[in-house]
Order: structure tokens, then sequence, then C-alpha cells
């Protein structure tokens, strides 16, 4: 083996070593940062959330929009729907709780981390309305709706892997009561978990 | 007198003096915020802890003194036979005792700090009593407006130059009729009075407000 052939055998090798110190996600660290001021992000998901108190287990379907406000601070407002036929999360039977239900948030984000990986942490007041089933008295009684106040507690984790596109996932606690019924009011205690596929914009250059 | 008169110049000439050298006056700055609400304490007999949800904003006025513009809507059970419905509307001033203007103003890189202050003021609430079980002609309820008045303490935690979490705690004095609720626990019946006159009936109200600055309606901004 001539001395050309040991300079290229070394070189190819030594380039091949340079290579392997890139691990696949560096060049991630490397690129500006997707997460700033004017940062617009919304995304839609389903949502499985245990109502604990009343052993019951339901699917929603959770949409947010979020805007970007300062480095670390957000404004961010959210709905949860019943999914209809959502057998398959659905364990609400025999149905008693609630028939209908639908919550509205509106609060603030505060988010934790560098570049494009963040914590972030929501607070938010909100409603609730739901339609409880029928209770099971002596007399029959109507169906009813109510609207009871609410709030949400978030956290979670969002990265944002491209010019438009960001993974997320998030676990909440939220609570409220429903005080319009025959008997007890019902606690609406609920965790749940929801992630997917987010998208945003950058709304404003510089 | 003139000695008094000239001090007295001297006095708002200097102040203005000071006012110039300044680069940023809080007056006029404008934030929105939610809120949700405990409601603890209440006079109504067997009623029970309510939970509440509204939205305020603020407008400041100096470094000392600011103003919340409030609604809430809390609901909140009478034992198991009754619920309530309050809905508050109103305002407060808030009072800052610790105004020191370096306590404001950060020239490095801001860091979070607590800024307390005193608050009172006055609100006119709609309550809504319903019994759980009506009968079947309808359901069976009793409201009133009334007027209150409110005061206590809190205090905002500035985690950074425009956003603020504030923690309050107030007694609220309902101010005018009354609604009394008699239950029979024997038969199950209830039945509702009203009470005209003014009557004191209080709860203690428990706030957690998450608020940001939007706007700055006057003043001045110096860079």
């Amino acid at each position: 083996m001539g001395i050309h052939q040991k300079i290229i055998g070394l070189f190819l090798l030594t380039s091949s070593l340079v290579y392997s110190q890139e691990t696949p996600w560096s060049h991630w660290a490397n690129q500006s940062s997707y997460f700033k001021p004017s940062l617009l992000r919304a995304s839609a998901t389903i949502a499985p959330t245990r109502f604990y108190t009343q052993q019951t287990t339901i699917a929603l379907i959770n949409g947010f929009v979020e805007y970007v406000l300062e480095n670390r601070i957000s404004v961010r407002g959210e709905a949860n729907i019943m999914a209809p036929n959502g057998k398959l999360l659905y364990t609400n039977s025999p149905e008693k709780f609630p028939r209908n239900f639908t919550s509205i948030y509106a609060g603030f984000g505060y988010h934790l981390g560098k570049r494009n990986w963040k914590f972030d942490l929501h607070a938010e007041p909100g409603i609730a309305i739901s339609e409880m089933a029928q209770p099971f008295l002596i007399f029959p009684i109507a169906y009813q709706w109510s609207i009871s106040p609410s709030y949400m507690l978030k956290g979670g984790t969002s990265f944002y892997f491209s010019k438009y596109c960001h993974f997320f996932a998030e676990i909440n606690y939220s609570n409220g009561w429903i005080r319009k019924t025959p008997l007890t009011s019902v606690s609406l205690a609920q965790y749940g978990i929801s992630a997917g596929l987010g998208f945003h914009v950058i709304t404003k250059k510089n | 007198m003139q000695r008094i008169f000239l001090v007295l110049v001297l006095i708002g000439v200097l102040q203005a003096n000071a006012q110039d050298n300044r680069r940023y006056n809080p007056a006029g700055m404008l934030s929105l915020g939610g809120r949700s609400t405990v409601s603890l304490f209440n006079d109504h007999e067997n009623e029970m802890t309510g939970t509440g949800v509204g939205g305020q904003f603020r407008l400041r006025f100096s470094d000392a003194v600011n103003t919340e513009w409030f609604f809430d809507y809390i609901t909140s059970d009478i034992l198991n036979y009754a619920h309530r419905t309050d809905y508050h509307i109103g305002w407060s001033v808030l009072f800052y005792p610790i105004n020191n203007l370096y306590y404001f103003l950060q020239e490095e890189e801001f860091k979070p700090k607590f800024r307390p202050y005193i608050l009172a003021g006055h609100c006119f609430d709609y309550s809504k009593i319903e019994a759980k079980v009506s009968p079947l002609d309808g359901p069976m309820s009793a409201e009133r407006w009334s007027s209150a008045v409110q005061a206590g303490l809190g205090t905002h935690l500035e985690l950074s130059p425009r956003f603020d979490i504030s923690l309050t705690g107030q007694y609220m004095i309902h101010l005018g009729n009354h609604i009394e609720t008699d239950y029979n626990f024997s038969t199950g019946t209830i039945s509702f009075k009203e009470l005209k006159g003014a009557s004191l009936a209080g709860h203690v109200l428990v706030t957690l407000s998450l608020n940001y600055k939007i706007a700055k309606l006057w003043g001045f901004t110096r860079r």
C-alpha cells in the first residue's frame, strides 16, 4: 500500500469518524428556535378523560389555539367536546354521567426550556356545559342542561421540529360542580391526556 | 403665609422635576385577565363552599393606585336541597403600599417579584336560589338584586413586565334585600322568604387571576 493510498484511507476514516460525532438530532440543536413571540399554534386531538369521582371514562375531542405573547408567556383558548359514539373509550354505561359534556377554557401559559423543546404550564378558568343523564327517581324528570364554573390546569411538553409543525403531549386536571341536579351536586373532577401533531406559524417578522 | 406658599411651590416644582426625569410612568396601563374564585364562610344557612369563574380588566392611575373591574359567576350548594347562583359585577381600588419607584424599575434583566396590595370596592349582585327538587308545575326559586361592598388584601406575582398572577382574599358584605330558605328535613319541603330592607350577609372570596397588560391609554414611556 502506497503512501497516497494510506493518506486517502486515513482521510476517509477520519471523515467518517467526524460524521459519526453528529447524532441524528444534532442538526435540530443548531437550528434557530421556532418558538418565539408571535407564534400562533393550534391543534385538535382525541383526549381520553377520566371523571375519577364518577368512575367514568369518556373520549373528548380537544382543540386549542395558542398565541405566544413573550418568550415565556402565551395566551390560550381551548374546548373539549364529548366525542359522539366514542364507544372505544366510553365506559359511561349504564348511562349516568353526563349525557353531554362540553367545556371551554381561556387562560395563559408559561413555557420553560430552550430552543425548540419546551415544557409548558397552563392555568385556564372556564365553564363546563353539561347535560345530566336521567336520574333514577320514582317520578320522571327532564334531562337538565347546566353551565358550571370550572378551571383547568395543564402541564406538558412540545417539540417544534419544523417551521410549521410540532409534537405535543399534555396531561390535564380540571374541576367543577354540576349544581342543577335533583340530588347531591355532581363533581366534574377529571384528569386526562392529549397528544398529537400541532401546527404553527410565525405571524410577525422580526 | 408667604413662606408656606413658597415651600408648597418649591415642593411642587421638585415633584414636577422628578416626574420629568422618569423614564416610565405606569399610569394609563390597561390589563386584561381571567379569574377563578372560591366563596367561603357564606352567611346563608347551610350554604357550602362555592366556586366561580369570571373576568376582569385593570386600569392603573398612578404608581400607588390601580383599579380592577370584574365580573364573577359563582355557584354553591345549600346542603343537598337547594343551590345558589351569584353574579357579581363591580370594581375595586387597589393600593400598593410598597410604591418605591426603584422597586418597580429594573434596569437589568427582569426578575419575578411580588407586589402586595390593599383593595376595597363595591359591586352589584344578582342572586338566585333554586330548589333541587321542584314541583311538577315548574321550578321553585327566589331571586334578588343587591349591592355589596368588599375589602381585602392581595398580591401580584409579576412573572414578566406585562404578565402577573394575582391572589386576593377579601370579605364581601351584601346590603339590601335578603332571601332565607326554610327546609323541613322530616317532610322534605322547602320554602323561601324574601326579607325587605337592609340586612348584612357576607362571605369570604379568594380569587386567583391571570392578567396581561395590553395597552397604555395615557402617560409616557421613555427609552
